[in-house]
């Protein structure tokens, strides 16, 4: 490619550095300081006074509810989400856009709308069941699996779109030449497609569990409040203006995004599976 | 001819794809320890014809028959043939070894000891264990056997020393091996080739035509090939199907097919050829260019039209007052061996290949012998 | 020919080692294949499902069905609330859809531009803010405006919504663009520029074209982002500039959701859809088109 254009990258690189490093440099620091809304600037100092929320009970609770519904969340998306990709790349029906299309449109409507459609079916008496005659869910409003259903079927749509896209690019002949040698169809699934098709369920993976540990909208409508993640907290020191304590909470969840960024870009150099 | 065994039989085989017939009746018997190539352009229905014997295909019509039984029915991964797919279809996920293992590592254990021979395991299990020849022990054995086995197919094939390679990260020629190994290291039956030696260049496609030749003939598997090459196909094959609309057009040695084409296609398929309408006379005679030939071996009624064809080479060039027909050098062009010449005879022109060189404008005298001469039917539809 | 005919013994999988699965085996595996695959979809699409019904809803109450009625699509014009939070979604949305689409175009070019090894760093870089947890990119971004108060005090609202919303959108676009310009011919621009065409036109009339099918992909992706965004949003709004996800989280709260929100969400799903398909036949058809000339 021709190198005159080198130059329109610079401004991108800068666009990055002011919007990704300066506001996550700024956060590092504030999780170090005092500040809140009630001070001023000049009253800002370093300290690590605050840093006892880390071990407080709530906070530790947060960040295991935060662990468990992210890898349950994960673990049964990975499951029924390959299930469905592998049904869709072995469908007989031609035409995928059709297929896709199925599986994205759902993502269009508003997340927070659609998680207070659950909640209304999740609820004793519902719209649903004045219409069937019984309810689908049962009353599960305000539970564990009421925050576990709604989680997974948000997000599946992640887990299903890059395993589908990595079970596209696996050659046809790979899958003849594997039965060709005398190795049963279902054999065949486990030695060859599985393992072609990892680097979409490591994306996967990653983009389900990413924004379910660190959300807090649809644990909090589904649970009512029961249930508190991490990103509940932040959310209320946000809202209490305490802006050191948000911070440092969201310093570790980075931590853990790291971490994962860091496996991703082991399987894929270039997230050419993010879409 | 002596007689061999039949190894695979198709019979009536049609396949149909949106109201085409891909493959369309073909009946197509396949012996022992043969070489046989399917030979036609793209579209002609080879490598369908070879995805139903492999089973990736099933025939719509008609029966595929293998070792004397209805193969129709049985999927890919039973049937005792292997294939090399055209563009490999290695294991990229794998390693060189392992891609050539895969087939064993992935068999029943019932498989496994029938392959490597139960009474054999057992005997160095018990060599090992020094008592009873426990499972763990066989599993061992059979274990270092596949290990055996998979470097042995390695070093046949020249890629000792590349088991640890990626399969991205050797050329195409070396790619070409290591799926050649993976499929013989199980021992086929029959070996199946999809225009194997299509990607790779022309040096080392001819190395590899002699290399696969050598070993059909050392394995004594049967191997089905199908190519668009008619030259590799001549070089290689015991025996040539040529096919054209999914229809079995010739099917013969290769000599057979060069020499006595049925049609004009096979004639023009197969190497150049000067294809001539003439005149059956009566037996031992025919009549074209205006001139009487004596011919020989041919049976129609006398004065029936025939298409009379003769091979470039087969042509001698003699003394103008000597020859039989004469005509007018209109092309000339040096091709290293032999030259390549256009004659004009009245308003035909012929090939033809000569060692000694001529003049364009210079005149030209022609002989063929009666054996060169070779008349097929006149096609009414083409 | 003579009609030779053999009844050959069919071969069975046992004689070569394998073990055939009964039919009603198959049968079954199929069938609950289908019923689990189809079950999967359901869900997906049950939140979708109950907010159509609500929609047509002739009551207020949401605990109960009373019967079908079409009130509330021609009463969201009636909701001021409800119209002043679809207007921002749309000018938000749109603003930043525009401008991350112009800009991640240019921006692919630059990266890809770049030589292997740095365009690999730049490109993990670029999806820092895909893939970094919107809490975070929300918290930070809200800290980041919040300590450039003191200079502009009212800067929360409309500009800091468009530009926390470029800041996701833009990631998505050059995602988008970058495999098209891996697929591109790389002498194309080279012969571009070697008939004297100035570059930067060049990049407009050879390489835009080339890649047009990428950027409308990424335009797409970054509309639909900008739109459903929740997060981001509720950390960066202000001044009672709500968009429609964070007016929603609001009402929620207080229990008054009108039924136009589901009229209006449903309309939107339908719309969404209807171009979809309007979309993917128009393509068909053009295919097929050129197909029938060719023929």
């Amino acid at each position: 490619m021709n190198k005159l254009y080198r130059g329109l990258a610079r401004p991108y690189q800068i666009w990055l550095i002011i919007l990704v490093f300066i506001p996550l440099l700024a956060m590092v620091l504030i999780s170090i300081s005092n500040y809140n809304a009630s001070l001023s600037l000049s009253e800002v100092q370093i300290t690590f006074a605050d840093w006892d929320l880390l071990f407080q009970h709530q906070t530790l609770v947060a960040f295991k509810n935060s662990l468990v519904y992210a890898s349950l969340t994960t673990i049964i998306s990975f499951v029924l989400g390959y299930f469905v990709a592998y049904q869709i790349k072995q469908s007989r029906i031609k035409n995928k856009f059709i297929i896709l299309t199925i599986i994205i449109l759902p993502m269009w409507s508003n997340l927070i709308l659609r998680t207070e459609g659950l909640l209304n079916i999740m609820e004793e008496n519902n719209i649903l069941k004045s219409i069937i005659g019984f309810s689908l869910l049962g009353n599960i409003a305000g539970t564990p699996f009421a925050v576990l259903f709604g989680l997974v079927f948000t997000y599946m749509p992640f887990m299903i779109l890059p395993i589908y896209t990595a079970l596209e690019k696996i050659d046809i002949s790979l899958e003849e030449a594997s039965q060709d040698l005398g190795v049963t169809p279902f054999k065949t699934f486990w030695k060859v497609i599985f393992p072609l098709s990892l680097k979409g369920v490591v994306t996967g993976s990653i983009m389900v569990f990413l924004p379910t540990m660190a959300g807090f909208a649809i644990p909090k409508i589904l649970s009512k409040g029961n249930i508190v993640l991490i990103g509940n907290i932040i959310d209320q020191k946000f809202l209490y203006t305490t802006f050191n304590d948000g911070s440092l909470l969201a310093v570790v969840i980075l931590i853990v995004i790291l971490g994962s960024l860091l496996i991703i870009t082991r399987f894929d150099k270039e997230g050419e599976t993010l879409l | 001819m002596e007689k061999k065994k039949a190894l695979i039989e198709l019979i009536d085989v049609t396949k149909t794809y949106d109201d085409e017939n891909v493959v369309d009746n073909i009946s197509l018997t396949i012996f022992e320890n043969e070489f046989v190539t399917l030979l036609g352009p793209s579209g002609c229905g080879k490598t369908t014809t070879l995805r139903m014997i492999a089973g990736f295909v099933q025939p719509d019509k008609g029966s595929v028959i293998i070792n004397g039984k209805l193969f129709n029915d049985l999927p890919p991964y039973a049937r005792p043939i292997h294939t090399v797919f055209q563009r490999y279809a290695l294991f990229p996920h794998l390693n060189v070894f392992d891609n050539v293992a895969f087939g064993l590592n992935n068999r029943s254990w019932d498989y496994l000891t029938h392959f490597f021979g139960l009474d054999e395991v057992t005997e160095e299990a018990i060599k090992i264990t020094g008592g009873e020849p426990t499972k763990a022990a066989m599993k061992k054995v059979v274990k270092s056997k596949i290990d055996k086995a998979v470097r042995d197919a390695l070093t046949m094939v020249k890629l000792k020393g590349f088991e640890n390679r990626k399969v991205d990260q050797i050329s195409g020629g070396q790619q070409q091996r290591v799926a050649l190994a993976r499929a013989l290291v199980n021992r086929p039956q029959i070996l199946l080739l999809d225009e194997p030696l299509a990607a790779l260049d022309l040096k080392l496609r001819q190395a590899m035509q002699y290399e696969l030749k050598e070993m059909q003939r050392k394995l004594g598997i049967t191997f089905v090939f199908v190519t668009h090459d008619q030259e590799e196909a001549m070089t290689m094959s015991d025996r040539i199907v040529v096919m054209k609309d999914g229809v079995i057009q010739q099917l013969g040695t290769p000599k057979s097919i060069y020499n006595e084409p049925v049609n004009r296609y096979v004639a023009n398929f197969i190497g150049e050829s000067n294809i001539i309408p003439g005149t059956y006379v009566k037996k031992d005679l025919v009549n074209f260019l205006g001139v009487d030939f004596a011919c020989m071996g041919y049976n129609f009624a006398d004065g029936e039209k025939v298409d009379v064809v003769i091979r470039p080479e087969d042509f001698d060039v003699v003394d103008v007052t000597k020859a039989k027909i004469t005509g007018k050098v209109i092309f000339s062009l040096f091709k290293g061996v032999h030259n390549e010449l256009e004659v004009q005879i009245g308003e035909t022109v012929l090939l033809l290949h000569t060692y000694e060189s001529y003049e364009i404008g210079q005149p030209i005298g022609l002989s063929i012998d009666p054996y060169e001469i070779h008349m097929m039917k006149v096609e009414v539809n083409e | 020919m003579t009609e030779k005919r053999i009844d050959y013994p069919v071969a069975t999988l046992e004689e070569y080692g394998y073990r055939e699965t009964p039919a009603y085996v198959k049968k079954i595996i199929k069938v609950l294949k289908s019923v689990l695959t189809y079950l999967v979809i359901f869900f997906l699409y049950l939140s979708i499902i109950v907010i159509a019904i609500q929609s047509l809803n002739s009551s207020r109450v949401m605990s109960a069905f009373d019967h079908v009625s079409f009130q509330w699509y021609p009463n969201i014009l009636n909701e001021p609330e409800l119209m002043t939070a679809i207007k921002n979604t749309f000018l938000v949305s749109s603003i930043a859809t525009v401008v991350a689409t112009i800009l991640g175009t240019f921006f692919a070019i630059g990266l890809y531009s770049l030589e292997k090894k740095r365009r690999q760093q730049w490109m993990l870089m670029n999806n820092v803010p895909i893939l970094n947890a919107d809490i975070v990119t929300g918290f930070s971004l809200m800290l980041m405006f919040r300590l450039l108060m003191p200079l502009f005090p009212n800067i929360f609202g409309l500009f800091t919504l468009v530009m926390a919303h470029l800041f996701f959108t833009i990631p998505y676009v050059i995602l988008n663009v970058m495999p098209k310009l891996k697929e591109t011919d790389p002498n194309l621009m080279d012969a571009a520029l070697d008939l004297g065409v100035r570059p930067f036109k060049a990049m407009l009339k050879v390489l835009v074209p080339a890649i047009k099918a990428g950027i409308f992909a990424g335009m797409l992706m970054a509309l639909t982002m900008s739109i459903d965004d929740f997060v981001i949003s509720y950390f960066n709004t202000g001044a009672g500039f709500d968009n429609l996800s964070v007016w929603i989280y609001g009402v929620i709260g207080r229990r008054e959701l009108t039924p136009s929100v589901y009229a209006f969400s449903t309309l939107l799903t339908l719309f969404t859809l209807v171009g979809l398909v309007l979309y993917e036949t128009l393509k068909n058809n053009k295919k097929k088109g050129k197909l029938w000339l060719r023929k």
